[in-house]
């Protein structure tokens, strides 16, 4: 199996404008736009130690809001044919880029502990593991 | 803090403030009811509406008059129209032997308690609301004697709970004690004067452009309250802060929309018993290598094999 990404250089270059994501702890059964900026964001309490608190349907949320590590770039990609089998060759493009993102939690205070935290730090391993080794 | 000593300054006391969070509101204590012994009593409003805040009301003034409430009309409050209401809450607010307060427990604060990971019922959110209206009357300088509190659950365990609290105080419990001691029921008018207000004049963090006319009185049988959970359902977002979502009436409104499967946080662990036998077994996966526990405790997986 394969992954293409159409233009994604092409996009990051043209592309002036951050996007705003944002991870939620659940999943929304439709695929559709939604007014997040009325609905959501008017709701958004900024605490004083940065964390922020917003309720999604009265469900209580506690999220913060993490810049990606420097030199990296977070890329929203759109798959516009749905792959059959596991097999197939996958085509991407790149809808949107973003630098910052804000993850949420269901009534728990984000913490080092956080998934999407923790996935970050495979960024310092790959870049130990995978960076040229020069000689010195 | 602003000031309220009638039916305009409560409306603009709660028209300026954050209607999703909770605001207190507690007049100032006539020195008589610092100099003397005082009753108090404690009533809520807006418990079974599906819309808008919960109210907790207290009023106070001094035991030896004690017939005071009764003078200023403060019969069984439920018996009472609103209009009378009105114009007992004004006489409350300019008495001079009289202070009150309210806790506007806002929609959105019950339902994130309702929705909590430790589940914080109703009652728990109630009684916190009586608790802090007793303990700012004690802070206000307030010369507490006894305290008649009004409850639609069991009063025993209740009654013997905010005894324990607050031993210096006689403490009564009782189940309509709004139309049995008429300084609850002054409480009680207090509190759903201040209900009736904020239900009115709320103001949607949205910007929805609904007016009270159409969302009604906010309890799940009156018509325009039905009408508007139907017509101002958003797919994705359900409804505005207003409503409180851990009601079954919201919750059944909002089986309209969008399903939403929130996050399994409970890992499973497979417990180890692979008997020994299982290692000398010919498996024909061998290739399939497993990745190693640093990615899939950190939901890492690799979509492009190499």
């Amino acid at each position: 199996m394969a992954i293409h990404i159409d233009n994604i250089r092409n996009y990051i270059l043209k592309q002036e404008n951050n996007s705003k994501v944002q991870s939620m702890p659940f999943r929304i059964l439709a695929d559709c736009d939604a007014p997040v900026s009325k609905y959501f964001e008017t709701g958004v309490k900024v605490q004083e130690d940065e964390t922020q608190k917003a309720s999604f349907r009265g469900y209580p949320l506690r999220g913060k809001t993490v810049e990606l590590p420097e030199g990296y770039i977070g890329v929203v990609l759109h798959e516009s044919i749905a792959p059959v089998s596991d097999k197939e060759e996958r085509k991407f493009h790149v809808t949107n880029k973003f630098k910052t993102l804000t993850y949420w939690n269901w009534d728990k205070a984000p913490s080092k502990n956080d998934k999407i935290i923790q996935a970050l730090d495979w960024i310092d391993v790959a870049e130990a593991l995978h960076s040229p080794i020069t000689e010195e | 803090m602003q000031k309220i000593d009638d039916l305009e300054t409560l409306r603009s006391f709660l028209a300026s403030k954050d209607n999703t969070v909770n605001n207190v509101y507690f007049s100032d204590v006539p020195q008589v009811c610092k100099d003397f012994p005082c009753i108090l009593g404690i009533d809520e409003a807006g418990r079974g509406p599906v819309l808008g805040p919960m109210v907790y009301g207290t009023a106070f003034c001094p035991l030896n008059e004690a017939t005071l409430p009764d003078s200023l009309g403060c019969a069984d409050s439920k018996a009472l129209n609103e209009e009378s209401r009105d114009v007992i809450f004004s006489k409350i607010c300019a008495n001079r032997k009289m202070g009150w307060g309210v806790e506007v427990i806002a929609p959105n604060s019950i339902c994130n308690s309702m929705l909590s990971r430790q589940k914080y019922s109703l009652n728990q959110v109630s009684m916190d609301a009586a608790i802090n209206l007793i303990k700012m009357a004690l802070k206000g300088g307030v010369n507490l004697s006894h305290v008649y509190v009004d409850t639609v659950g069991p009063p025993e365990k209740y009654q013997a709970y905010l005894k324990s609290l607050f031993p210096n105080v006689g403490v009564t419990v009782a189940k309509k004690a709004d139309s049995t001691f008429p300084i609850v029921s002054a409480a009680s008018i207090c509190a759903k004067v201040t209900r009736d207000y904020a239900l009115k004049g709320w103001g949607f963090g949205e910007g929805l452009q609904a007016g009270h006319e159409e969302f009604g009185s906010g309890y799940p049988g009156d018509p325009n309250t039905k009408k508007f959970l139907q017509n101002y359902r958003d797919p994705v977002f359900g409804y505005p802060h207003l409503v409180r979502f851990s009601w079954s009436t919201a919750s059944e409104a909002l089986k309209e929309a969008y399903h939403v499967d929130w996050e399994e946080n409970e890992e499973v662990i497979p417990i180890g018993n692979t008997s020994i036998t299982e290692f000398f077994k010919m498996t024909k996966n061998r290739g399939a290598r497993s990745l190693h526990d640093f990615f899939t405790t950190r939901c890492l997986s690799r979509k492009v094999e190499f």
